[in-house]
């Protein structure tokens, strides 16, 4: 089966799923303090979050490309299904920008123009953190990784339905290779500073130069983890045929490798801040480790001792079984690694507005629900975000044939051969 | 160190004709000693049946040794032997373990792999390996058999064999 169809059930299910995500992040709404804090929270964390995982699908297949890969290109149309929720991302982003111009939600701590006038730190970093910069930036930045995705598709697709033979189907690829080439840098370097923006400027005052890095490589994982997750359900359904255990294998070495990637980055973020011991600096994990303990050591071993353990043998990577365990495990894992870098600085912000801790004392706060660990309410939203995020993807799959059978590289892609034994 | 051998072999030029006169060798039963080829042919460990290597458990359990090495090392000289504090931090600091421990894990790692690979395959500084015939490290691709005390009639049968395949070639050697 080539030709992807949306069933009524899968469509039943997942709206189910949105409409619960809604219904927690209404009931969240109503039951939050005074500025809704946990709502606005729950709701970047989770647009943050998918919108990344759909720039990294986009990056991974533009990453392939320009290096030559062909294995990949039996299950492109996935990761092109998974970049066009950048489209329902930016609107999502859009509440987030309307928020801060309404003075909805007091996410950010230097949107509030009393405060940056008497903070040094946050007059000095007015010219980047504003909300002209969010909101323009956002509207720019995401704009034209859109472009770039909707191109690359739009090519791949054409290639598909109009591709003349293999001299007309190599121009169709040459020219995404174009795109890609030009994607790759404006990606690297405008996703560092949106996550600046969205992420680290909930902690206003501290910054760090690995932070980007750290968050592009949950990013990449997590959408490495949903491809798994995506691929091996749908083979289940008969779809995908020509897409072999050899290729599971190679996603698996990238989802370790990058398990990996995302742990040294992560140790060497805090080892040099642990080493250096300056108090600006030291603030973000003297924070998350007097207050978010549990979450702070899970996170490394979720993220890192899970997958590095489970993936590590061959075969481990070639069976469904452990391959579905380790990439639920390492996306349930970086979803609280976004938890774990939104959720204590915005707490802290909106403590201080509330009334309460106005003198950033460092003393242990209470626990809290959806706080310190995430409650119900957390885990239905994000449910309700994973639901949105698929039904955009699935919908997407319905729209080109499965196998892109004009590729010049779909040959390659379909022998694919990475393990020389008896199995 | 190596037991005498006597050895039959077929020279082949070819790595398809090759490819299939090892799968009739594995129909026929026969017992292959081992191919030679000067570069890797695709599908001959899977035609030769050929189970997964397991060098790299070795690779594994070394690596552990090099973590535990440098990870108790250092806690014993920088809690036990000699204390010192370097920039306020406790004695026993985790964190500034951990690159060491990384470097070590790999070094033990790569060098317990390199060394079991050699004493598996017999290699060493001052070992010679007796070659069939040099132009398999250049254009032949060889099947060779154990006949080493084997009656003539299976000789004869092997001989055949080789020939029948399309070696171009058939001579037997004594290493």
């Amino acid at each position: 089966m080539n030709q992807f169809t949306f069933e009524a059930k899968q469509k039943t299910v997942l709206t189910g799923f949105m409409i619960l995500g809604l219904v927690c992040l209404a009931i969240t709404f109503f039951t939050d303090d005074a500025l809704h804090t946990r709502f606005w929270t729950n709701y970047l964390h989770n647009t943050v979050f998918f919108t990344g995982i759909a720039l990294m699908s986009l990056f991974i297949m533009a990453a392939f490309t320009t290096a030559w890969a062909g294995w990949y290109v039996g299950m492109k149309r996935i990761w092109e299904a998974y970049s066009m929720f950048l489209i329902p991302g930016l609107g999502l982003l859009l509440v987030v920008i309307l928020g801060l111009w309404g003075h909805l939600h007091h996410l950010y701590h230097w949107a509030d123009a009393e405060e940056v006038a008497q903070d040094a730190v946050l007059t000095g970093k007015a010219s980047f953190l504003n909300k002209s910069w969010y909101t323009f930036g956002t509207l720019i930045i995401v704009g034209m990784w859109i472009f770039f995705a909707y191109k690359i598709r739009q090519i791949s697709i054409d290639e598909d339905a109009n591709g003349k033979g293999f001299a007309d189907n190599f121009r169709h690829h040459r020219r995404i290779r174009v795109f890609s080439a030009i994607f790759l840098p404006i990606a690297g370097f405008s996703s560092a500073a949106m996550i600046w923006q969205w992420i680290m400027s909930v902690d206003a005052h501290w910054y760090s130069t690995m932070f980007a890095w750290y968050t592009g490589a949950s990013w990449f994982v997590a959408a490495m983890a949903l491809t798994i997750l995506l691929l091996i359900y749908l083979k289940g359904l008969g779809y995908f045929e020509h897409i072999t255990q050899d290729h599971l294998h190679d996603l698996g070495k990238f989802l370790f490798a990058f398990s990996v990637f995302w742990t040294y980055l992560w140790f060497s973020q805090y080892m040099l801040i642990w080493y250096a011991n300056v108090g600006e600096e030291t603030v973000y994990f003297f924070e998350r480790m007097q207050n978010y303990k549990f979450l702070f050591f899970a996170n490394l071993v979720i993220n890192f001792a899970l997958p590095f353990l489970v993936l590590m043998r061959n075969d481990n990577k070639r069976k469904n079984g452990p391959m579905v365990f380790a990439a639920i495990m390492v996306f349930v894992g970086h979803w609280l690694d976004f938890f774990l870098m939104i959720k204590p600085g915005t707490r802290h912000t909106a403590m201080e507005a509330l009334g309460g801790h106005g003198d950033h004392a460092e003393h242990a706060i209470s626990f809290a629900m959806g706080y310190t660990i995430p409650g119900l309410l957390e885990i239905g939203t994000m449910l309700g975000f994973l639901a949105f995020f698929f039904y955009v993807a699935l919908n997407q799959l319905t729209k080109a044939s499965l196998v892109p059978k004009n590729d010049p590289y779909i040959k390659e892609a379909t022998h694919h051969h990475v393990w020389p034994y008896i199995e | 160190m190596n037991q005498h051998k006597e050895v039959l072999y077929g020279l082949y030029d070819d790595e398809e004709v090759l490819l299939k006169a090892v799968r009739k060798a594995k129909s026929d039963h026969l017992d292959i000693m081992d191919v030679f080829s000067p570069f890797p042919v695709h599908g001959l460990d899977d035609a030769l049946e050929l189970t997964e290597s397991r060098l790299h458990i070795t690779g594994f359990i070394f690596g552990a040794i090099g973590t535990l090495t440098a990870f108790l090392f250092m806690t014993w000289v920088f809690t036990r032997d000699w204390p010192i504090i370097f920039g306020g931090k406790p004695y026993f600091s985790a964190p500034a373990f951990i690159p060491i421990t990384f470097e070590l894990t790999v070094l033990f790692a790569s060098i317990g792999m390199v060394v079991t690979f050699y004493t598996i395959c017999g290699m060493g500084p001052g070992v010679t390996n007796p070659t069939l015939d040099d132009r398999i490290t250049d254009d032949k691709f060889c099947i060779a058999f154990d006949v080493t005390g084997a009656e003539a009639k299976q000789v004869d049968k092997l001989r055949a064999f080789l020939s029948s395949t399309g070696a171009g070639e058939v001579n037997a050697k004594e290493i």
